[in-house]
């Protein structure tokens, strides 16, 4: 049994400790946002936080979970989007939507340690997130303003 | 298992961790060697052992320069080349300026190979992923130059020839990079030698004078 906090609810998880977080998520507790694409950590698709940090939980055994854990279902809401996911719909970035949720934690764990990136580190803290239907630009685009609204809020 | 062994000067013994070889966490004591019991030449072979472990993918593909890149070389990767997904480590050596090491290669509670045993996978370890300290750089970096870096405590982080020795060692208790080198999994190619022979070609090195090539 391992107690395990996801956006702000324990819960008790009765699996083997070497089960990825990601199953966990998806299997065990039907938190389901957080996508499956590789399981080998080349894809960013299962990309969650913990305590605030982007991690692959397909790579994150629940045994080795320490922290609270936040997926894109805890990151804001419909009525109240956290910055990020207001700027992903602005710039009407998904295609399929398929990696979606795993860039916008990816881009929002980049801004919470780094609110004012350049073009070159929005690539290079992005570029282990695949999106196989190419919407690379809009979510540099979408990075950017991102970045905007966080600093607008904070000033 | 427990082998005595009998160097030169002293009898201690290795504690090796039992499996096949090269899966398992290792385990190695540290030998001494009494100073001036080593000739020049004993001691330039025993560098040799040392560079070929420090100069291997294992080992140098994260002793990077101030570019801060980590590499992917080695008999797996064909030609060396940057780090796969635009990774940089930053001046943090841990990539906290933009994608962390850590957010792929997690660190686990206790090293296991076991972890490591998909082609592929981000290697983990019991601690966070990081670049070696950039003073400490071997990627493509000649036996010599690697002997000069080992003389110098100054870019050791402070250690003598007997205090690097104890850091390999050291690793294994914090179940680091270090013994994973020797059982990286996932069909990576291990580091050549022991971490055993790898120290102790460190003390016989140190006892022959430290000569370098
Ligand atoms: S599913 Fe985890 S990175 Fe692809
Ligand atoms: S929107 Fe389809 S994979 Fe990214």
């Amino acid at each position: 049994m391992k107690r395990i906090t996801v956006n702000g609810k324990v819960h008790t998880v009765d699996a083997d400790p070497a089960m990825p977080l990601l199953w966990v998520l998806r299997d065990e507790l039907g938190i389901t946002g957080t996508k499956y694409g590789c399981g080998i950590a080349q894809c960013g698709a299962c990309t969650v936080h913990v305590d605030g940090v982007a991690v692959r939980s397909c790579q994150l055994p629940l045994g080795a979970v320490e922290g609270e854990v936040t997926t894109i279902e805890g990151l804001g809401t419909p009525e109240a989007p956290h910055p990020v996911q207001a700027a992903w719909i602005e710039h009407q970035v998904a295609q399929c939507g398929y990696c979606q949720s795993g860039q916008i934690m990816q881009a929002a764990s980049l801004l919470d340690t780094h609110p004012d990136p350049s073009d070159d580190e929005i690539d290079r803290a992005m570029s282990g997130n695949l999106c196989r239907c190419g919407t690379y630009v809009r979510i540099r685009a979408a990075v950017r303003a991102a970045a905007g609204k966080l600093q607008e809020a904070s000033s | 298992m427990q082998i005595q062994i009998l160097p030169g000067a002293l009898a201690l013994f290795i504690a090796v961790g039992g499996l096949a070889a090269g899966a398992q966490p290792q385990s190695a004591a540290l030998n001494t060697f009494e100073e001036g019991s080593v000739s020049r030449e004993e001691g330039l072979a025993s560098w040799q052992v040392f560079y070929e472990v420090a100069s291997h993918p294992r080992c140098a593909n994260c002793h990077v320069g101030d570019d801060n890149l980590p590499m992917w070389s080695g008999a797996s990767f064909g030609a060396p080349r940057r780090h796969g997904m635009n990774i940089d480590a930053g001046v943090s050596r841990i990539g906290a300026e933009t994608l962390p090491c850590s957010t792929c290669h997690i660190a686990v509670k206790t090293f296991d190979p076991a972890i490591n045993a998909t082609p592929h996978m981000p290697p983990k370890t019991a601690l966070a992923w990081q670049l070696a300290p950039v003073e400490m750089e071997w990627f493509g970096k000649s036996s010599a130059e690697i002997c000069a870096q080992v003389q110098e405590p100054a870019r050791t982080g402070g250690r003598d020839v007997r205090a690097v020795a104890e850091h390999l060692a050291e690793d294994v208790a914090h179940g680091g990079f270090i013994q994973w080198a020797w059982a990286p999994g996932g069909g990576r190619e291990p580091a050549p030698h022991s971490l055993q022979e790898a120290m102790d070609a460190l003390m016989k090195w140190q006892a022959a004078g430290t000569p370098c090539p």
